[in-house]
């Protein structure tokens, strides 16, 4: 078994990197990439830690064979806001406490982001089914809610 | 001793779920032989000011459980619910119900555990004017960093940012003591409280500030202070708050400086053709001194709520052979953004004097009450009567088909 290149757009760059074909896509992300946002949970597909975003889609990239990824576009976490830069779904886990121990808070802002890009004004019943596959075990939900509903509504006021 | 189980670890909240789980179930059976309402009997029997626990301590604090059940079942619309769900469950599968439990949890070690501990926090400032808090509590999500920092810029009249917490590394900081026991915000934060207005103290004492001071003044003094003696810093011990008593020997007295006070209600609802049993509504109403910060208060208690939904319904420890078969998350299930109530959290204010700005222990008292009230509320929609947790589909079928056959 030998390694192999693969080229893929990492939040708008172009990357190459050698992978070995079973590879996890995730561990490419953190370890040869160096994203670390992106948080390893179960590492069955059950938590949605790792969530990144795939061609658009939200996915988790544990459960993704590295090969998988030649000639596909990613979004991790970075890729969504970093540091200074965040944006207003970010800002509303901060302000709102839609964050405790952190390790579910990247994957959550990434489905965060994946919902309100296809569905900008969301049901109550469209939210809990678009970050049903992103577990937390520190707030019970109710604070991740009113951080979505909230940069929601600033969306709604920017526009 | 020969076991077929692993060593057990401390849980949040761990002995108080167990101990009300049975006591607010035993509650509703004693209610229901009276013929009483269940808050009703609660009503009648609820400690106060006066009365003693069973360790025989004296409750010194001023206690209002009827306000906050009043509260509760004004919220939750509990005696409305009971009656209508009464009528509309005769010949639907899905049945629903209400249920509560009335509780309080101790913040802080028990008994003479805080003596002994006799944990020391330090507050610092540099020549810059920043503060630095020395404690070895840990902040995991709960916000302790936010808190402390918010004491200490309280206390020492300065901007929130210019407070930094010390890395919990015990080569820098002071031993607070372990970050357990619901007492990081109430016993470590009233040391930051002391220790910081011991640094104001200083400063003032050796005429280098003047009561009404600016940040720029406060500033000054610091660097006027540490040009002086080098450094500026001022530590806390933990002294036991008057009249608490505790005897080792016969486990007897004050068991606590003080309590958190809780009456929680959950609504249910239980399908009896897939046996599945769900939390559609859920209020939470304590006393926990003052709220120091009201967004991670209310996530505190929102989580723990969770976390107790989650091993009132689904968490299912399978052993096999002396070894968890379920370890993964594919099969020990928790609860997910579909399986959680809207969680109404309600704190009714009443500052503790031995606590900073007035604040108690809330960490563990939200995994105390759900088990029972979801269960009560179990019996209320169906008459089923489950002994123990979790309520999973299996074991509410189990029981259905015992007393249905």
């Amino acid at each position: 078994m030998r390694k192999v290149p693969i080229t893929l757009t990492v939040n708008g760059q172009p990357r190459t990197v050698s992978v070995w074909p079973m590879e996890r896509l995730l561990d490419v992300i953190r370890e040869q990439l160096a994203l670390t946002g992106t948080k390893e949970g179960c590492g069955e597909g059950e938590c949605g830690a790792c969530s990144i975003l795939f061609d658009g889609q939200i996915a988790n990239s544990c459960l993704i064979p590295a090969l998988q990824a030649d000639g596909s576009e990613i979004t991790t976490i970075e890729g969504i806001g970093c540091g200074e830069e965040l944006t207003a779904v970010q800002r509303a886990f901060v302000e709102c406490g839609g964050a405790q121990c952190g390790i579910c808070t990247p994957g959550m802002i990434v489905a965060a982001v994946a919902l309100l890009r296809q569905n900008p004004e969301p049901s109550e019943a469209d939210l809990r089914q678009g970050l049903a596959g992103n577990l937390c075990r520190c707030t019970g939900y109710m604070r991740i809610f009113e951080a979505v509903r909230s940069a929601c509504k600033e969306g709604r006021l920017r526009q | 001793m020969a076991t077929n189980t692993p060593p057990h670890g401390a849980f949040r909240g761990f002995g108080a779920p167990q101990c009300i789980f049975a006591l607010e179930r035993h509650l509703d059976k004693v209610a229901a032989t009276l013929g009483l309402r269940p808050d009703e009997l609660r009503r009648r029997n609820f400690i106060a000011k006066g009365h003693a626990t069973a360790t025989g301590q004296v409750i010194a604090e001023e206690v209002d459980m009827p306000a906050l059940l009043d509260r509760a079942l004004r919220e939750s619309d509990y005696h409305a619910k009971c009656e209508r769900f009464a009528r509309e469950n005769a010949g639907r599968h899905v049945k629903r119900g209400v249920g509560l439990a009335s509780f309080f949890h101790g913040a802080g070690f028990t008994g003479s555990g805080e003596q002994h501990l006799a944990s020391v926090v330090g507050v610092e400032a540099t020549s810059e004017g920043r503060v630095r808090i020395l404690v070895s509590s840990t902040e995991m999500g709960q916000g302790t960093n936010t808190i402390l920092a918010q004491i200490a810029a309280q206390m020492l009249e300065v901007p929130y940012e210019h407070v930094d917490i010390a890395p919990p590394d015990t080569a820098q900081v002071p031993n607070s003591g372990p970050t357990v026991a619901s007492r990081t915000c109430m016993v470590v934060g009233k040391l930051v409280e002391s220790a910081a207005l011991g640094l104001k103290q200083t400063l003032t004492g050796v005429g280098l500030l003047k009561e009404g001071y600016s940040t720029a003044e406060f500033r000054h003094a610091c660097s006027a202070y540490i040009a002086r003696h080098g450094s500026l810093r001022s530590y806390s011990q933990y002294q036991a708050p008057p009249g608490i008593h505790w005897d080792d020997e016969k486990y007897q007295g004050d068991a606590y400086g003080t309590f958190a006070w809780a009456v929680y209600v959950a609504e249910v609802s239980v399908d009896l053709l897939t046996y599945e049993a769900r939390v559609e509504d859920f209020v939470a109403v304590q006393e926990v001194g003052r709220v120091i910060h009201p967004v991670l208060a209310t996530g505190q208690i929102e989580g723990g709520v969770a976390q107790a939904i989650g091993y009132t319904l689904y968490e299912k420890v399978a052993w096999e052979n002396g070894r968890m078969a379920n370890g993964q998350m594919t099969n020990y299930i928790i609860p997910t953004s579909m399986d959680i109530p809207p969680i109404r959290v309600i704190f009714e204010e009443r500052p503790y004097p031995y606590g900073p700005m007035g604040a108690k222990g809330i960490g563990e008292l939200p995994m105390d009450g759900p088990a029972p009230a979801i269960l009560n509320a179990i019996e209320n929609a169906t008459g089923l009567s489950l002994v123990s947790i979790p309520a999973t589909p299996e074991t509410l079928m189990t029981t259905w088909e015992g007393v249905h056959a």
